[in-house]
């Protein structure tokens, strides 16, 4: 249904909007945030390491220890105005370097299987009761609903905003109204062809294609500037959406790391920038938090790539997030410091941040039903706290 | 070294603009932007239980073809009803036997790229990339459609998701053409040790995962983790991270020749013993002695293929694949006793599932993936057709948007079979507009007469709103409809066209009635259902 009058969106003082961007593939945090004093870092990888800042090419200071790497630049100026902080050495403490099963186990907030039904995400959304009827609530730009999101009632799964619908001479023939009698309760289906013809409706009068990007942002050409303008479109619809989950891939990076992790960092980093500007004040109200399933290891491999790893590195953006820092308690790169002798060691809990999230910008969730068996920590200094 | 991005793809900035523009050079451009992205996971729905409460149960071999082929044919329906379950099972296992035809001619004059050595294909690098993309999709489609071995070519998207490869992957799209002739094709219904074999050695599978640069000095743990992790013993399968790394080191020196060497031999396995580690090895829990050179990797093989974990992954994914995401413990245990005791024979394997009660007793358990959905389609709606005159462009772009373009999946993990991945409210709005096949008025403003559907006959002479729906019913779902979901749909109709039920129609008007019927029947869930 429509939403005709501002009020019907999102309570601006009860909860940011959350818009969550998963980097799939494993990115490597080593060489997105270089900790280049930690001279191990240079023992380790002789061919691929980035030069410390201060060179021609060379990397992006942020406090003297870690730089951004050059491709990265567009954050430097959200780090210091503090609305960026980034976490590094963090993840999912658990010993899987398979993709698929530290995604999976991410996703759904637990550390050990067998895997809950329903995704962190689902859960908190399912434990805080909507406040409109409104199909925008929880939305997934893409061809599916992430496991992050089970649980969650009716998540949307939209691959492309602008081309959601029914050409005019199929709706004049009457087609929504009879699916919405075949597909009436308790018919196999019905919930996601209900919510899909509810969705339908409030896009076609929310007019996504008549939103334009605000403040002069210019969104980079490529998918996840497009899923990030579009996601910014439906934020300023007025359209009561919570939850926005994008994502981002490319990040498998086995061989010629350097030039392959170029590109989808200038990617992510435009796009996040972009996104930024477009949005302006509405950032206050809005966190955006990057994460991915594991770091990669800490040596090079023989073909100027790396394997798989463990800690890595998160990333917050946000009028509410404590930025203009990066969050670490550094493990240190030193061989007998690496986790099982060659990984960097996560020293925080990717579920200390996300329970931070919830407690202090997404209306205080039990973080114990959407982390079961998580005993803490729930604060790492990341977020500030709703007024 | 294995070539970058950049120099194989230097026209192109990603796969997934690479696709858009393929669809954009189909003609689809206002289209293109919709392709959907590669999540995991999926939200729930209302559960397979409630089926039978709503939707009338379809006869028994309705189910059978349902779940054994890409969608029911009319004249497919009649055969299982006279020859009975059972033989028409052995006669589709059988499947060199089954009469397909000039199916085989038919591709080789349409597709002719298929069938090409990876050194012919290198030759025309690069600009033949376009064209092997679109007909190894095309072909892979043709067949899923008009091949009368169903069983079997389901049973070759099994195993082309089970061993995936990406056809945009660097060279593999040189490479899997003859991985999908010479390894998938070649043992779908055979044994899975030979069908493990081959893919081991299948020089695009080398690739893909890396192993053809796994070396002594540096070896590359890619294939090893998802031979274990994914073809064979399945991610609990009771492996360790040391596993994995010995398993790599077994594989040391499985490469192949490269083009920059031996441009003639480009794409032949090459076993470089140079680059073995000659050390022994200790694979779950048994030693591989040192000097067995090439021998590791196949030991390590034979190994994994008869072990009861693999046993039990395989069966798991069968049953997903044939009954429901969440098979019985017991119907796994069955299907892995089958592929143990038979070792590794996949019709044994085929028969102990397609004999369990559990197949045999269910059926609607979760919702067709849109391959079966988009060939179900044709074969439903218009089993006569020929090859479309749009030279495929119409079904690339439907798979494209819904999804699961074959060989384009990115990760070595396949396609996925839950329908908790499927069913969302995107692929419902996907699944609807392509219903719209049959109502043709949407597609002719794009100049395309993709396919003819004749409702001549499926009317056989019906000529009121109610026995038009009743003969559609009939012709195209082939299965019982609610009495209240009939009702909805001539209570539509009704008011669409301002008559009654039982209005007289002309017989143009009644065909001129039926397209519209006919979209609304495959948007529903009776056909949506597996």
């Amino acid at each position: 249904m429509a939403h005709d009058d501002t009020t019907a969106g999102r309570l601006p003082n009860q909860k940011d909007l959350l818009l969550c961007l998963f980097q799939r593939g494993a990115a490597d945090g080593l060489n997105s945030l270089v900790p280049y004093g930690d001279n191990h870092y240079y023992d380790h990888r002789s061919v691929i390491a980035l030069p410390p800042p201060g060179d021609a090419d060379g990397t992006i200071d942020l406090d003297g220890f870690f730089a951004l790497h050059p491709s990265l630049e567009p954050l430097k100026s959200l780090y210091d105005i503090g609305q960026l902080a980034l976490v590094h050495a963090t993840g999912m403490p658990h010993e899987s370097r398979s993709h698929f099963d530290a995604q999976d186990l991410v996703e759904h907030g637990v550390i050990s299987k067998p895997l809950p039904a329903t995704g962190w995400l689902g859960r908190h959304l399912a434990l805080s009761p909507p406040e409109t009827d409104s199909a925008f609530r929880v939305l997934s730009i893409s061809g599916n609903v992430p496991a992050s999101l089970q649980g969650a009632s009716a998540p949307l799964a939209i691959s492309n905003l602008d081309d959601f619908g029914f050409d005019q001479d199929i709706i004049d023939a009457g087609y929504p109204d009879v699916l919405r009698n075949l597909y009436h309760q308790q018919v196999p289906f019905a919930s996601s062809a209900v919510a899909a013809l509810s969705a339908l409706d409030e896009l076609q009068a929310a007019n996504l294609p008549s939103i334009l990007p605000e403040n002069g942002a210019i969104y980079p050409n490529g998918e996840l500037g497009y899923k990030l303008q579009q996601a910014g479109q439906l934020i300023k619809s007025n359209l009561p959406v919570e939850v926005i989950f994008v994502d981002s891939g490319n990040w498998d990076h086995h061989e010629s790391l350097p030039n392959n992790i170029l590109r989808s960092l200038a990617e992510l980093a435009a796009a996040l920038r972009a996104f930024h500007t477009d949005m302006g004040n509405r950032m206050q109200n809005i966190t955006l938090f990057v994460m991915t399933e594991f770091g990669r290891r800490v040596a090079e491999n023989a073909s100027a790539g790396t394997d798989h790893g463990s800690g890595s590195l998160a990333y917050a953006l946000g009028g509410g997030v404590n930025g203009g820092q990066v969050v670490s308690d550094w493990p240190g790169l030193a061989t007998p410091s690496l986790l099982m002798g060659e990984d960097l060691a996560i020293t925080i809990d990717m579920r200390t941040l996300l329970s931070e999230l919830l407690i202090k910008r997404l209306g205080g969730t039990d973080v114990s039903q959407v982390f079961p068996g998580f005993t803490g920590p729930t604060s790492a200094n990341l977020f500030l706290s709703r007024s | 070294m294995k070539p970058s991005a950049e120099e194989f793809f230097s026209s192109v900035k990603s796969r997934r603009e690479f696709i858009k523009l393929l669809a954009k050079g189909l003609g689809y451009s206002a289209l293109a932007a919709s392709l959907p992205g590669c999540g995991g996971g999926g939200g729930g729905d209302s559960g397979p239980d409630d089926a039978d409460k709503v939707i009338p149960r379809a006869s028994t071999a309705y189910r059978l073809l349902k779940r054994t082929g890409f969608g029911v044919r009319r004249d497919e329906l009649t055969l299982v009803e006279s020859l009975g379950i059972d033989s028409y099972i052995e006669q589709q296992l059988d499947y060199q036997q089954v009469d397909d035809g000039g199916l085989e001619s038919d591709l080789q004059a349409l597709f002719p790229l298929v069938y090409q050595t990876a050194a012919q294909l290198y030759a025309g690098f690069p600009d033949n990339v376009g064209s092997v993309v679109r007909q190894m999709i095309a072909a892979a489609q043709y067949r899923q459609i008009f091949s009368r071995r169903q069983l079997f070519e389901v049973m070759v998207e099994f195993w082309t998701d089970h061993f995936n490869i990406d056809l945009l992957n660097g060279l593999c799209h040189a490479l899997k053409p003859v991985d999908d002739l010479q390894v998938i094709r070649a043992h779908a219904l055979g044994n899975f040790r030979d069908l493990l074999h081959g893919s081991a050695k299948s020089p695009a599978m080398l690739f893909y995962l890396d192993n053809f640069y796994n070396l002594a000095a540096a070896p590359n743990e890619n294939y090893a983790r998802e031979l274990l992790e994914l073809h064979t013993l399945g991610v609990d399968g009771g492996y360790t991270e040391d596993d994995v790394k010995e398993v790599a080191r077994c594989f040391t020196g499985w490469s192949i020749h490269l083009p920059a060497i031996s441009p003639g031999e480009f794409g032949l396995f090459n076993y470089i013993d140079a680059y073995h580690d000659q050390g022994s090895k200790l694979v779950l829990g048994q030693t591989i002695a040192a000097g067995g050179g090439e021998q590791d990797g196949l030991e390590v093989l034979d190994m994994l293929a008869r072990h009861p974990a693999t046993a039990r992954n395989l069966a798991t994914k069968l049953c997903r694949r044939f009954i429901s995401d969440d098979p019985q413990a017991a119907t796994v245990d069955r299907v892995a006793d089958a592929f143990l005791t038979s070792n590794g024979d996949i019709k044994t394997t085929l028969r102990a599932l397609f004999s369990s009660e559990a197949f045999r007793n269910s059926a609607d358990l979760k919702i067709t993936r849109p391959s079966e959905y988009l060939a179900g389609l044709v074969r439903a709606l218009a089993p006569a057709t020929g090859y479309p005159t749009d030279n495929g462009q119409l079904f690339f772009y439907a798979q494209s948007i819904l999804g699961q373009l074959p060989y384009n999946w990115s990760t070595p993990d396949g396609y996925p079979d839950l329908q908790s991945y499927w069913l969302n409210t995107g692929s419902m709005l996907n699944r609807w507009r392509l219903s719209f096949l049959s109502f043709a008025s949407v597609l002719q403003g794009q100049g395309i007469d993709v396919i003819q559907v004749d409702y001549g006959p499926m009317l056989e002479g019906a000529n009121t709103l109610a026995s038009v729906t009743d003969a559609l019913i009939d012709a195209i779902l082939m299965r019982p409809m609610s009495a209240l979901d009939r009702e909805a749909v001539l209570t539509w109709l009704s008011g669409e066209f301002g008559i009654n039920d039982n209005t007289p129609l002309s017989a143009e008007a009644a065909e001129q009635i039926a397209p519209l019927v006919a979209a609304v029947l495959i948007s529903s869930a009776y056909f949506q259902l597996r």
